[in-house]
């Protein structure tokens, strides 16, 4: 197949089938899914309280952590252009575990183990839907020219995927007594701020996109078994693969092979870790 | 990429030669694997052993919404639980001995839709094809590494399909054959995607009930890329059926084409379900 040479038809199927295929996938994620993930976090938080504090596996305490998740969001959002915890360290030989080593505040000092590790993945969550909201306000000015309509539904939907694993793991410290994270994770901040300001079509943010997307999925990989608390490693398994998932339709919209590949384009039957932070 | 059977060959080769550079480490590894496999965590087995249970008592609860080949290992879990040795042998050589009849099962069922004219012949969308094609080769690799995990720890490695899913696999195929191309593509995608939603689910599940943290990160480095093959062939089976098989291309310009939901319809959940995840001994060597 030949991408110079292909051409293209404009879409002419039935649109309402497919919005209403993913109307069903929507109702089965909240019918399905979301209750798994509350099941999933109680049982997290039971098995990681390494701290005295309160504990509760009760939905009511799910909820309440997951809504002041949304609230951190919100206070995320506000925060804009300018996270206040943005570290000072550059991403100049592109080595993600390199940055982590250098910023010693974060994650918190009084986080050990895999609240610690809660607290990267809540932070990472949370620079990502930085990075979709951002994307979106730009493309909404009109700051990155014609936005495709499946562009522009996939940031919706990644961002709110996004928020939905950054309460996952906010519910789990709060629930071990510990303050949520609401910042975005510090070491990658400054870097993704920066390559943010260069983009100045959809391309460059799906780029960017990309690149956060497989930060987060090598870094969940790498916890995978890092983590000692299996209901933890559950947790993270469950979002890997929808990370995965991300990256997948990023290099379909790119017109790349769409799935896990070297930079040279080749595709790899083993996702690597080396960029896992 | 390019239609070119020789640039498809080269980039299988070097996919070949990646992933004998990516199972380095893991073989090196497998020593340690071994030694750890050997010595008994009764910590790790007991909490191992407690999620195991709860979240075979969530997957029994949603059986009844499972699909055909959900369905299918889920009578053989009833199975399973109401044995009394279960329990006991749920080990790592179990766990990669069903991962290894999963492969297989894939590896055989791409392999037959490779042989259709609209999926491997010259009346196939090329995308599709290449698809297939290199998806394959990543099954085969995923099950040589099991194997040799496996192997690593005295074990025999499985060689046959998963024996819950192949008379569904079976059946499916046979109407497969039967059916026009339209519905014969159709058909294809829905088997091949939950093929790869059960081994991705299955490999979720694993990364908890594996003992050994090599066991994990083999798993973990597996499950994604599943993951990712579900994630297309639900964009294709969205277009197929919404008519728009020429928007199954990775040509210039495709994505401004592409309808709202397409950019949506290949993660539908926030987090990856266990549901239809295969049981931990279904496919263990007898």
């Amino acid at each position: 197949m030949s991408k110079k040479s292909k051409s293209t038809k404009g879409f002419r199927g039935t649109e309402s089938e497919l919005v209403s295929m993913t109307s069903d996938l929507d109702q089965l994620h909240h019918d399905v899914g979301m209750p798994a993930m509350e099941a999933g976090v109680s049982e997290m938080i039971e098995h990681m309280g390494e701290a005295p504090g309160p504990k509760s596996n009760s939905r009511r305490t799910f909820l309440i952590g997951t809504g002041a998740a949304f609230a951190g969001g919100a206070a995320l959002l506000a925060m804009g252009a300018a996270p206040s915890l943005a570290a000072a360290a550059s991403r100049a030989d592109g080595s993600a575990s390199r940055l982590h080593s250098l910023d010693a505040a974060f994650p918190p000092a009084n986080l050990k183990g895999d609240l610690a590790v809660a607290a990267v993945a809540a932070s990472l969550e949370n620079l990502a839907v930085f990075a979709y909201t951002a994307g979106l306000s730009a493309a909404t000015a009109g700051k990155l020219g014609t936005v495709p309509p499946a562009v522009a539904q996939f940031a919706t939907t990644v961002k709110g995927q996004h928020t939905q694993h950054a309460a996952a793991w906010n519910s789990v410290l709060a629930g071990a007594g510990k303050q949520k994270v609401t910042v975005t994770y510090p070491p990658l901040t400054p870097t993704i701020q920066a390559d943010f300001a260069k983009v100045t079509d959809i391309t460059g943010l799906a780029q960017l996109a990309l690149t956060l997307e497989t930060v987060a999925a090598q870094t969940y990989q790498a916890e995978t078994s890092m983590l000692k608390s299996s209901a933890a490693i559950g947790l993270s398994s469950s979002i890997q693969p929808v990370e995965m998932q991300h990256i997948a339709i990023l290099y379909y919209v790119l017109g790349e092979y769409p799935g896990a590949q070297t930079s040279a384009g080749t595709p790899v039957a083993f996702n690597p870790t080396n960029q896992a932070v | 990429m390019s239609s070119d059977p020789r640039a498809l060959n080269e980039l299988l080769e070097e996919s070949q030669d990646l992933q004998a550079d990516a199972l380095r480490p893991t073989h090196e590894a497998l020593d340690e694997l071994v030694e750890l496999n050997h010595s008994p965590n009764d910590e790790d087995h007991a909490s191992n052993q407690a999620f195991h249970v709860e979240h075979q008592d969530r997957l029994r609860a949603s059986l009844g919404a499972t699909t055909l080949l959900g369905a299918a290992g889920g009578a053989a879990l009833v199975g399973l639980l109401a044995s009394p040795a279960f329990a006991s042998s749920s080990s790592d050589v179990q766990i990669l001995q069903t991962a290894n009849s999963i492969e297989n099962l894939a590896i055989s069922t791409y392999k037959t839709a490779l042989t259709l004219p609209y999926i491997g012949g010259s009346a196939a969308n090329p995308v599709v094809t290449k698809f297939c094609q290199v998806t394959m080769g990543q099954h085969m690799q995923h099950d040589d590494a099991f194997s040799a995990a496996v192997k690593q720890l005295g074990g025999k490695a499985q060689n046959a399909s998963d024996p819950a899913f192949v008379p569904v696999v079976n059946k499916a195929v046979k109407s497969i054959t039967a059916a026009t191309p339209s519905a014969g593509a159709l058909q294809v995608v829905a088997l091949a995607l939950e093929l790869e939603n059960i081994a991705a689910e299955t490999y979720v599940k694993d990364t908890v009930l594996a003992k050994s943290t090599t066991n994990k990160a083999l798993f973990a480095s597996i499950m994604g890329i599943e993951a990712q093959h579900a994630s297309v062939l639900l964009a294709v089976q969205a277009l197929l059926q919404a008519g728009a098989p020429q928007l199954i291309s990775l040509a210039p310009g495709t994505a401004a084409m592409l309808p709202a939901a397409a950019g949506s319809v290949g993660f539908p959940n926030a987090f990856y379900k266990t549901n239809q995840a295969a049981p931990a001994g279904q496919g263990a060597v007898k």
